[in-house]
């Protein structure tokens, strides 16, 4: 008898004997190649470093040639010459990213002091000296706080396109970086995501230094240290990370900044991109980094030892590490008293289940399992589906679908159209497929229900991995009802268990179990009682308080 | 990454043979059946189920149509039978929601034990309908009858018995659990109640039945049927099943009246608790229950003061003496009448006294007849109502 190998295994063995064969041959030119990729790192990091090594010239005119020829005499780069000195024998240039910076103080702080007050100074006896005149300039004649010194042009276009203004003057290998950035920006507004009834109603902006500020301001601590760097070759996009010294663990300290520096990216428009680049699990649909849009969140979280990473340009910042008890922590919960935080926890925590599970839970017990329903409750559901043409599993989908739709069309709409939809999504897709008899009237509730609950998880990420997940458990229902919606939750907390972010597990404090955590995760004990920091993300300084429980003092 | 992708494939592809929702039922592919009724036939079976038409019964816009169907078909055993009534009912007959099923009176004499079988066999069957048999009927009219309050007949019965067994303990709900284990057990033999229609049954069918203030063809509920073995030998009367809900420790509140001087005085119990003793006495068994009843009083409807402590007293002894009656008049009728052991004296006495009971339980059934058995009755009135004395004095004067 012949044995028949079905196609996708034959395909499979022959995959395996490529890869085998592929493997030998490396093995075979391994060293060689290995060798040519050194070099060739090698002449890249060279060639690279012959870029940035070009240094600032003595010749000012052969500067300002370069700097016109390299940006290739954009409108926006404006280059001041000028000359200084009683006899006008200082030549300077000043070169600034025209809307970056504050003109009217490059005026009154730079150009006037330079062109004028100078003249009164009477330089000229020390002015032979070149080297002299840079210093003697920059200690004496700009009155500006934000000053460094630039020898090469690499550093340098990164100055004058964040926004600072360059000085060059004649004869010295040295420009001056003068910074005096200013754009039009967003002001401090209300964070439109995660509001509050009662707390600060700041919000983060897309300033990278006003976001630092803002947590700055909630935190005066030397030990709040914040650390910035570039990442993106075309963009220089600035990432500062923020943490706790002393509070937050080194070693995550490290391995965040280790994943950033691995980065190669040409651009980095928000924090999405970096979160994605940096977190644990790409294949999963439960976020392993947290982000909000609050300087109060960000400070909280910061005192427990997580770490911030700041990028500019948006006004979402990340918090790592992240486990799932802290997409279902909103921060109102600290600022309202501790039973009603508890309470509203609980309910969110009930909600999140109700998001993930009551579409497939109906579908379940109305298509497997009638037994389960109260003979009343099944007469009436059973009136309710009288003359619907699909299976419960299809008026689910359609009804979610919809829903999906709605919301998607909702966030993306103009504001004066948005009233319009939520009419036509109530009124017409609600009350019409029921009465028209497409939908029962018990699915319609099912998916509402469904979408307030989703409503009520504090994080974004989180209701998303919901809203993907509820799909994959009304399949699982409809296919094996109760069994499979069973085993989809064994599969998704077995793979929650498996999930870490930054080192630490995902389930913490759950799984593992640490008893001491308890007080503020499913409930929020008074704050006198959450005396220390989160065991498995600040392992240092646990300790957080002292203060004892308020009793009258008789 | 081919590799992932290939096994990906596979997956699906065998997922695919895997035949999945087999037990899938949409609500409106099921018919819900609420009673079944079993009657004997010429060979076999004679099944009859109800059907509940759901959008009658809970729509919003009812067409008029009958809110349930009758079905009946023949089989030599049940579930062929069953089996059978799909060629009338278009859709998949679902019994989970099964409220009660009905023996017809003369197959319950013939006895009952093969049919069980199938109701404790069929994995859709709960255990918690109660089973009922249709007092000098047939089980197909009980399920023929339209009622008014409730729309489904079968919750208009199962709700009258829960409710009457609450508050006036004339009738007994019987699961099928409860009945298998009478029947097995040597010391206890099973009981039903009865069912059955007023009026005529056939007219009960009709809708127009149900828009009388008093329809003139119903459903009630009627006192307990005593089975010997699986077969019924005999009803008792009201106030005997009252009797043997005190002796099997079932009254959650009843009624109790006895006379008084010139009328009728009515205590309502509230709590009763009975505790039934056996010992073995020289070789004879013996039974002693001790029933403790609270009750408040109900109505009097003569004059007696019931302001003063001795006369409360008079009034508890009448009281506990009109239990006793009760109780030992239902004794003596089934020792009499039936010689068959529904109150589980057997089983009292097998758990006192095993090794007596082996002799005894070969003709438990002459030992019962003559069973001695005492009755003692501690019963009390807590409270007299909203009026203490009544005005039944003023009325004459």
């Amino acid at each position: 008898m012949k044995t028949r190998i079905p196609i996708p295994i034959k395909k499979l063995l022959q995959d395996k004997q490529d890869e085998k064969l592929k493997k030998q041959q490396n093995n075979q030119s391994g060293p060689q190649s290995q060798d040519q990729i050194q070099e060739q790192a090698q002449d890249q990091n060279q060639s690279s470093q012959a870029q940035k090594s070009i240094n600032i010239s003595l010749n000012l005119k052969e500067n300002i040639d370069y700097i016109k020829k390299t940006v290739g005499n954009s409108s926006d780069i404006v280059i001041r010459e000028f000359q200084a000195g009683q006899n006008g024998e200082i030549k300077i240039a000043v070169i600034f990213t025209d809307g970056l910076t504050n003109s009217a103080e490059l005026q009154d702080f730079v150009l006037n002091t330079l062109m004028f007050e100078i003249r009164n100074a009477e330089l000229d006896s020390m002015v032979f000296d070149r080297s002299n005149l840079f210093n003697l300039i920059k200690t004496h004649s700009l009155p500006v706080s934000g000053i460094s010194d630039i020898n090469d042009f690499q550093k340098l276009f990164l100055n004058l396109l964040s926004g600072d203004s360059i000085l060059f003057i004649d004869g010295c290998s040295q420009a001056i970086s003068i910074s005096l950035r200013y754009w039009a920006d967003r002001g401090v507004e209300e964070p439109s995501s995660q509001t509050v009834v009662r707390g600060p109603k700041d919000g983060f902006t897309e300033t990278l230094r006003k976001n630092t500020a803002l947590v700055r301001r909630r935190i005066k601590d030397p030990n709040l240290w914040i650390d910035t760097q570039q990442i993106g070759t075309k963009t220089q996009t600035d990432v500062a990370i923020m943490y706790l010294k002393g509070v937050a663990n080194d070693k995550t300290v490290a391995e965040v900044q280790s994943r950033l520096n691995q980065i190669s990216i040409d651009a980095i428009l928000e924090s999405g991109y970096i979160e994605e680049l940096i977190q644990d699990e790409t294949y999963s649909p439960f976020p392993t980094v947290y982000n909000t849009e609050r300087p109060d969140a960000v400070a909280g979280a910061i005192l427990e030892g997580r770490i911030a990473i700041f990028v500019d340009g948006t006004p979402f910042v990340l918090v790592v590490p992240a486990l799932f008890v802290h997409f279902l922590q909103a921060s109102e919960d600290y600022y309202q008293r501790a039973d009603i935080a508890t309470l509203i926890r609980l309910l969110r925590y009930f909600s999140f289940f109700l998001a993930l599970l009551t579409p497939s839970l109906f579908i379940a017990v109305t298509t497997f399992h009638q037994e389960m329903l109260p003979t009343q409750l099944l007469i009436s559901l059973a009136s309710q589906r009288e003359g619907v043409p699909f299976p419960a599993l299809v008026e689910a989908l359609m009804m979610e679908l919809t829903f999906e739709i709605l919301r998607e069309a909702g966030v993306r709409l103009p504001r004066a159209v948005g009233s319009s939809i939520s009419i036509v999504g109530a009124l017409v897709i609600g009350q019409a497929a029921v009465e028209a008899g497409i939908i029962s009237a018990s699915m319609v509730i099912i998916v509402s229900l469904t979408a307030i609950s989703s409503f009520v998880s504090p994080n974004f990420n989180m209701s998303i991995s919901v809203r993907i997940l509820r799909f994959l458990f009304m399949l699982l229902a409809a296919s094996f009802g109760l069994f499979g919606i069973i085993l989809g939750l064994i599969v998704m907390v077995l793979h929650l268990n498996s999930l870490r972010s930054f080192g630490v597990p995902y389930l913490a404090p759950f799984a593992p179990f640490i008893l001491k955590d308890q007080k503020d995760s499913i409930i929020r004990m008074p704050h006198w009682s959450l005396f220390s920091r989160p065991r498995l993300i600040s392992q240092k300084n646990i300790k957080r308080e002292d203060t004892p429980s308020p009793k009258p003092s008789n | 990454m081919k590799k992932i992708i290939c096994l990906f494939l596979m997956f699906l592809l065998i997922s695919s043979l895997l035949t999945a929702c087999w037990s899938r039922k949409e609500l409106n592919e099921i018919a819900i059946v609420t009673a079944i009724g079993i009657d004997k036939a010429k060979d076999g079976y004679l099944v009859s189920i109800q059907i509940v038409n759901p959008s009658e019964i809970a729509g919003k816009n009812a067409t008029g149509r009958t809110e349930v169907i009758r079905f009946m078909k023949t089989g030599d055993t049940i579930f062929e039978a069953m089996r059978r009534l799909s060629t009338d009912v278009p859709r998949r007959i679902y019994v989970a929601h099964l409220r009660q099923v009905v023996f017809g009176e003369e197959l319950a004499k013939g006895g009952i034990g093969k049919v069980l079988d199938v109701l404790s066999r069929h994995h859709e069957m709960r255990s918690d309908f109660f089973l009922t048999v249709a007092k000098g009927a047939k089980a197909y009219d009980i399920l023929n009858v339209q009622t008014a309050l409730e729309k489904n007949p079968a919750t208009d019965a199962a709700n009258t018995l829960e409710t009457s067994e609450k508050v006036w303990a004339p009738t007994r709900p019987v699961t099928i659990d409860e009945l298998i284990t009478s029947i097995v057990s040597k010391g206890k033999e099973p009981i039903l109640t009865g069912v059955h229609v007023y009026g005529n049954p056939e007219s009960g069918s009709a809708f127009t039945n149900v828009q009388n203030v008093s329809p003139k063809t119903g459903l009630k509920i009627d006192t307990i049927g005593v089975f010997k073995s699986d077969k019924l030998i005999g009803w008792l009367n009201e106030s005997d099943s009252k009797g043997f809900n005190y002796i099997t420790d079932n009254i959650k509140a009843t009624a109790v009246t006895f006379p008084c001087k010139d009328g009728k005085i009515t205590i309502a119990t509230t709590h009763s608790k009975t505790n039934v003793k056996g010992k073995i006495e020289k070789g004879k068994p013996k039974i002693s229950i001790n029933v403790t009843s609270d009750g408040n009083v109900g109505e009097v409807a003569c004059k007696f003061d019931l302001s003063k402590p001795e006369k409360i007293k008079e009034l508890n002894k009448k009281y506990q003496h009109s239990i006793k009656e009760n109780i030992e008049a239902a004794i003596k009728k089934v020792q009499e009448d039936y010689q068959s052991d529904i109150f589980g004296f057997g089983e009292v006495i097998h758990r006192t006294d095993p090794k007596a009971w082996k002799h005894l339980q070969q003709n438990w059934d002459q030992e019962f007849a003559k069973l001695e058995v005492t009755v003692n009755v501690k019963a009390e009135i807590r409270r007299l109502g909203a009026i203490t004395e009544s005005f039944q004095k003023e009325i004459e004067e």
